[in-house]
C-alpha cells in the first residue's frame, strides 16, 4: 500500500495505491492521522489504484469520516473500481462516507 | 468641543479605568457564556462595549448634573443578550439575577413602564456589579464596584430598537412626530408577532409530545410520516432486529449511522403514515437479510453500518414492487445524488437478487 499526501491550496489530496487489509491496516492509519487534526479540513482521496479494502481498511476511513464531520470538514473519495465500491455498498458505508 | 472643568475631569477618570472597564467586560461576557452553555440556553446573539469617549463626553455635557465622579455613570461597559423568543428574556433575566448583584435602584423593566395603549422600545435593562463571591481579584478591586449595564430583549425588540437607532435617534429622543405612528404601528406589530412565535412554538412542542406518545403506543397508522414522526419512530430503533441478524453472518460490529437520509427516500417511496414503514419493514426484512447473506457471506467483513437494514428493505422492495434496476438507480440518485456508480451498483444488485429469486 502506498499512500500519497499532497496538499493543493486549502484541500488535502490522498492517493492510494495497493491493498488496505490486516497486514497494512495499522500503518495505513498513522499515515491517516495528520489528517484528523486541523479545522475544516477537505479532503480528496483518489482511490483509483486501491484494489481491495478490508473491514481494518473500513474502520480507518470511518474514523477519519468522524473526524472531519467533528471539525466541520469534507471528506471525498472518488474514482473506486467496482470490486472496491461493493465492499462500501453491502456494509452500507456508502451511507457514511460521500463517493463519487 | 469646548468641555467644562468637572467633564475633563470625569473623563481623566475614564481613560485611567479603560483597562478595567475591559477586564469587567471580558469577565461578564465570559460568566454569562458559561451559564448560557450550562444551562443548555440558545441565545440569538451576545454583544458588548465600551462607552466610547465621545459618546461619553456628550452624555456628560447633556446630563454631567447627575454625575458625582465616573463611578456613577453606570453603562460605560454595556453588555446586551438578545433571545430568539421575547418570554426567554424572563429566564435569562432570573439567570443575570443570581450571578450578578443587580442596582434594583437604577434598573428598569421598560416592557412594563410603557403604558396599556403604548408601543415602542422593550427591553430589560439590569445595571449590575459582579459580586465577589463570583470574582475577586484583590490587584483590581474596582471590578466588584463598577457597575454595567445588561439588556435583555427579543430578536424582534431588538430588530425595532437596531432601526430606530439606526436612523439617528436614542431610545429617549423623540422621533419627529409625523412618523412616529409609524414606528408605534411597527412596534406594535412586532410586538404581536413575538407572541405568535411563541404560540407557535408552545404549539409544535406539544405536538412533538402527542406525536411521540401516539408513536410510542404503537399506533402507527394514526401517525402521519413527518420530520419529527420518523424521528421519534426510529427512536424505538425498529431496524435493529434485522441489523442484528444482518452483523451475525460474520459476527460483524455494527456502526450507528444516521438514517435520516432515508426520510424522502421513505416518501418517494409512497410512505404516508407510520404504519406504512412497519409494514414495509415487515414485508420485506426476510428478503433484505437474505441479500446481505448472498453479499456479505465469506467477505470477513465484520463491520456494518445500522442503515444497512433500511438500506436493504428499499432495494427488495423496489425489485419486489417491479421496478426494476431503473427504480434502483433512482433509489441510489436519491440517496447518494447522480453518479456512474448508480447504474453499476444497480445493474450488479439486480444480479444477485436473481439469484435468490427476489425478482
Amino acid at each position: 500500500m502506498i499512500v500519497t499526501i499532497s496538499k493543493q491550496e486549502d484541500k488535502t489530496l490522498v492517493e492510494l495505491n495497493g491493498r488496505i487489509d490486516s497486514t497494512n491496516a495499522d500503518k495505513f492509519q498513522q499515515e491517516m492521522e495528520p489528517l484528523m487534526q486541523g479545522e475544516k479540513p477537505d479532503i480528496d482521496v483518489d482511490c483509483s489504484g486501491l484494489t481491495y479494502i478490508s473491514s481494518q481498511g473500513l474502520r480507518v476511513f470511518l474514523l477519519l469520516q468522524k473526524s472531519v464531520m467533528a471539525r466541520k470538514g469534507k471528506l471525498v473519495m472518488r474514482n473506486m473500481n467496482p470490486r472496491v465500491k461493493e465492499v462500501f455498498d453491502i456494509t452500507g458505508f456508502s451511507n457514511i462516507i460521500t463517493i463519487i | 468641543m469646548k468641555l467644562d472643568l468637572r467633564t475633563e475631569m470625569m473623563l481623566d477618570e475614564y481613560r485611567e479605568h479603560l483597562p478595567i472597564y475591559d477586564r469587567l467586560k471580558t469577565l461578564v461576557l465570559e460568566r454569562l457564556k458559561h451559564c448560557i452553555e450550562e444551562n443548555h440556553l440558545r441565545i440569538a446573539g451576545l454583544e458588548s462595549r465600551i462607552k466610547e469617549e465621545r459618546s461619553l463626553a456628550n452624555k456628560l455635557e447633556l446630563k454631567g448634573y447627575k454625575y458625582h465622579s465616573i463611578n456613577d455613570v453606570t453603562d460605560i461597559v454595556g453588555v446586551r443578550i438578545i433571545t430568539f423568543f421575547s418570554d426567554e428574556v424572563d429566564v435569562i433575566s432570573a439567570l443575570v439575577e443570581q450571578m450578578f448583584d443587580i442596582d434594583w435602584e437604577n434598573s428598569v423593566d421598560k416592557r412594563k413602564t410603557l403604558e396599556i395603549d403604548r408601543f415602542g422600545y422593550m427591553s430589560l435593562h439590569y445595571i449590575c456589579r459582579i459580586p465577589e463571591s463570583l470574582c475577586h481579584d484583590s490587584e483590581m478591586p474596582e471590578l466588584n464596584q463598577i457597575r454595567f449595564e445588561l439588556q435583555m430583549r427579543s430578536t424582534l425588540q431588538h430588530m425595532w430598537a437596531n432601526m430606530y437607532h439606526d436612523m439617528g435617534y436614542k431610545s429617549d429622543v423623540e422621533i419627529p412626530v409625523e412618523y412616529q405612528r409609524d414606528m408605534i404601528r411597527l412596534a406594535g406589530m412586532l410586538e404581536l408577532a413575538d407572541e405568535q412565535f411563541i404560540r407557535i412554538r408552545k404549539e409544535i412542542n406539544n405536538y412533538r409530545r402527542n406525536v411521540q406518545s401516539l408513536v410510542a403506543s404503537g399506533n402507527f397508522n394514526e401517525v402521519p410520516l413527518n420530520g419529527d414522526t420518523f424521528r421519534s419512530y426510529l427512536e424505538l430503533k425498529p431496524f435493529r432486529n434485522l441489523v442484528e441478524k444482518i452483523a451475525g453472518i460474520n459476527q460483524a460490529e455494527i456502526y450507528e449511522d444516521s438514517l435520516s437520509p432515508y426520510y424522502n427516500v421513505l416518501l418517494h417511496m409512497g410512505m404516508k403514515t407510520i404504519g406504512d414503514i412497519e409494514r414495509l419493514r415487515n414485508k420485506y426484512s426476510d428478503g433484505a437479510y437474505q441479500l446481505a447473506l448472498l453479499q456479505l457471506a465469506g467477505t470477513g467483513l465484520d463491520i456494518v453500518a445500522y442503515s444497512v437494514a433500511l438500506q436493504n428493505i428499499c432495494i427488495v422492495a423496489i425489485l419486489k414492487q417491479g421496478f426494476g434496476e431503473a427504480g434502483l438507480i433512482r433509489l441510489f440518485a436519491a440517496l447518494y445524488g447522480e453518479s456512474a456508480y448508480n447504474a453499476q451498483r444497480a445493474e450488479r444488485v439486480f444480479e444477485q437478487a436473481r439469484k435468490i429469486n427476489l425478482v
